[in-house]
């Protein structure tokens, strides 16, 4: 399967934060053919394990998180659904917008907004706050009771498109782009000889915190990891100083929770194999998996490479397939050199 | 009507672009009617003979556009710039799928990362002319091959059934009432009527008042989509109306104060043949009827409508029940004015 085909086919697939079997699944038989073993843990995160055959060797991990920020039922009011978040949602984008709302069958929902009529024009200035928001599900108070139970978890309706050639639009970009890319880099990999043991953890619940990441880091116990997430790419509505462009490929994570010697192996494995990436430098936490995984048990050696993406956690989330393949290429050949002299 | 209506949501027609819409009803009604016009505006104006000629000139109306969007800028970078066509709440159109063009170009509202809004920021929506369009163009140039200045642009598109017999789509404010002018047309009818399919109404009952002049009509029935606002926090006095509590007639709207003696007829009408109605608890929003009740000498009007949640976005709600009933509650007003 194309890498385009694969990220679009993810995307399709509902997992709020908590609620990811379905991803699960797919990602499950996705891997499958080029890894030895899939196992879960207590948190439901996938981990994946290829064997390089080779005593004593060194652990090397992929880390993308197969969650998605969504919403879950807390309430009903005459048939329509109150609703907290799941993970960060701008509130301005709900109104008038469409959910899949997670029963068995899922059933269509519409977040409600006022009419104009009903408002003053300062009103009209104002965003509405989620609190005051409901899910219309087009059924009476007893029918929506017996149908959606509370706890119910639901997501935006729709997947991934394309736009224009190569660019892709739609929900949930978000990190199953990276996780698509880490199936095409062990697609690559299972041809080849390596020096190290290879581990995918697709982790759960990051959108609320890198959570899944925590115990799955510690049952893989890796040597080096490398933590794979989007990133912001320039828009018009926002600062340069705080974005990235797209297109100009994969972006290698420099800062304090990215230890530097995998970062400079990155870098060299770039320049080396002429694959264009971009350096994102970040004072803190890489706001990605990285930030737990690097201080599991006595640590790891960690690096962030990530994806540009415009406007994150929406429904219209939006890349070029080119930087992709360029992070695809990029931990492929990293992957290859690998071995204990690489990384010092 | 159901099918009808699915139909004629998905088509593209914002105000001043109406061709795709008036070219579906066109063969639609083709071979049930006695006279078809498209006027300079590109009003649709069919006539059609009924059992009996009647001094009463009536005419019924509803208009076939949309709110939606025009391009009026390509940025160096390749992103739109817009403004609207008709009344549109910007706070929903955030995050949206737009269509534009014939060739129905795809592209997305963006807005920035959530991880860049202030607390400050949340509590404002951006202004209209800080929004873009991105349709996945690398430049101006790749831009300026699919799209135009002056194209118009419309929302989502997908027309859903959900819930209890609801149904999901874009504009179903007015081609709920394109879809119950078909349905007549294809009907016989008790005496000989007048129907418009209008434009422009959505930018200030434009269209409707050309039409108007062209016929001077004695009587006039407005079929619309109408505004509801019948949300768990709304306090009764401003629902306006309800779904699934039927038709809405209205009494008066901003635009209009409607014929007394029509609004009785009907309502009594109503109520004699079991059909399910409301009347508007707030005066609010305006029709077509506006310009047809001071059209020339004026005509006596009245409005049936459907009552819509969250009308002029991409996803307005209506309930089937209520409109399925609109083409039969104007058949009954037409047998009565025919007997006049």
């Amino acid at each position: 399967m194309l890498l385009k085909e694969m990220i679009i086919d993810l995307c399709g697939l509902p997992a709020p934060s908590g609620f990811e079997e379905k991803v699960f699944d797919r990602v499950k038989e996705l891997l499958s053919p080029f890894v030895d073993e899939i196992t879960t843990d207590a948190m439901g995160n996938l981990i994946a394990l290829k064997k390089c055959g080779k005593p004593n060797a060194k652990k090397l991990m992929f880390d993308a998180h197969m969650d998605e920020i969504g919403m879950i039922v807390t309430g009903i009011e005459k048939g329509f659904l109150r609703f907290s978040n799941i993970g960060g949602i701008d509130p301005r984008m709900l109104p008038a917008r469409e959910i899949k709302v997670l029963t068995d069958p899922p059933i269509l929902g519409v977040i409600d907004t006022l009419p104009p009529h009903a408002l003053s024009d300062e009103d009209m200035d104002k965003s509405i706050d989620a609190k005051k928001l409901f899910i219309d599900v087009g059924l009476s108070e007893d029918e929506a009771k017996k149908r959606v139970p509370l706890g119910t978890p639901a997501v935006f309706t729709g997947g991934a498109e394309e736009l224009t050639d190569n660019v892709v639009c739609g929900k949930s970009l978000d990190d199953r782009s990276c996780v698509a890319i880490i199936i095409k880099v062990m697609e690559y990999l299972s041809a080849k000889d390596l020096n190290v043991d290879v581990y995918c953890l697709i982790s759960t619940q990051e959108e609320l915190g890198t959570r899944g990441a925590i115990t799955g880091t510690y049952g893989i116990n890796p040597d080096y990891a490398i933590a794979l997430d989007v990133t912001f790419a320039s828009t018009p509505d926002s600062k340069k100083s705080e974005t990235l462009e797209m297109r100009k490929g994969a972006a290698i994570g420099i800062g304090p929770n990215m230890n530097r010697s995998i970062a400079n192996a990155l870098i060299s494995t770039a320049e080396e194999k002429e694959i264009p990436y971009q350096l994102e430098v970040m004072g803190g936490s890489s706001g990605t998996d990285g930030w737990v995984i690097q201080v599991c048990r006595e640590g790891v050696i960690t690096g962030v490479v990530s994806l540009p993406i415009k406007y994150m956690h929406s429904p219209v989330e939006t890349m070029d397939i080119c930087d992709a393949e360029a992070i695809v290429r990029l931990l492929t050949e990293f992957t290859v050199k690998l071995d204990k002299d690489f990384i010092s | 009507m159901l099918d009808t209506l699915k139909t004629l949501c998905y088509l593209s027609g914002a105000s001043g672009y109406e061709d795709e819409v008036r070219d579906y009803i066109l063969e639609r009604v083709m071979p049930y009617s006695d006279g078809i016009i498209t006027d300079a505006m590109g009003n649709l104006i069919v006539t059609k003979k009924g059992k009996k000629q009647s001094d009463n000139k009536i005419l019924i109306c509803a208009h076939m556009d949309e709110v939606g969007i025009i391009i009026t800028g390509i940025d160096d970078d390749g992103y739109l710039r817009f403004d609207f066509l008709g009344g549109i709440d910007r706070r929903v159109i955030i995050g949206k799928h737009i269509y534009i063009g014939k060739d129905r170009i795809h592209g997305v509202i963006g807005i920035k990362a959530y991880h860049h809004v202030s607390k400050e920021e949340e509590k404002s929506v951006p202004k209209r002319e800080d929004m873009y369009i991105d349709i996945g163009a690398k430049s101006k140039d790749e831009a300026k091959e699919l799209v135009s200045l002056g194209d118009a642009g419309v929302f989502e598109d997908s027309v859903l059934e959900f819930g209890n017999g609801f149904l999901k789509a874009k504009a179903i404010d007015d081609r709920v009432g394109c879809a119950a002018m078909i349905k007549l047309i294809e009907s016989e009818l008790p005496c000989d009527c007048t129907f418009a399919f209008t434009v422009q109404e959505e930018i200030g009952t434009r269209g409707a008042r050309i039409v108007s002049s062209r016929l001077n009509p004695d009587t006039a029935i407005v079929l619309e989509g109408t505004t509801a606002a019948d949300l768990p926090d709304v306090p009764e006095g401003k629902r306006i109306c309800n779904l699934g509590d039927g038709l809405v007639i209205p009494f008066m709207d901003k635009g209009t104060v409607y014929s007394r003696e029509l609004y009785k007829t009907l309502t009594e009408l109503a109520d004699k043949n079991g059909i399910k109605w409301q009347t508007k608890t707030m005066i609010a929003g305006g029709t077509d009827a506006s310009v047809i009740q001071r059209g020339g000498t004026g005509a006596d009007t009245i409005a049936i409508a459907a009552p819509v949640r969250n009308i002029h976005s991409p996803a307005s709600i209506a309930k089937i029940s209520d409109f399925e009933a609109m083409p039969h509650l104007a058949m009954l007003l037409l047998e009565e004015l025919s007997e006049k």
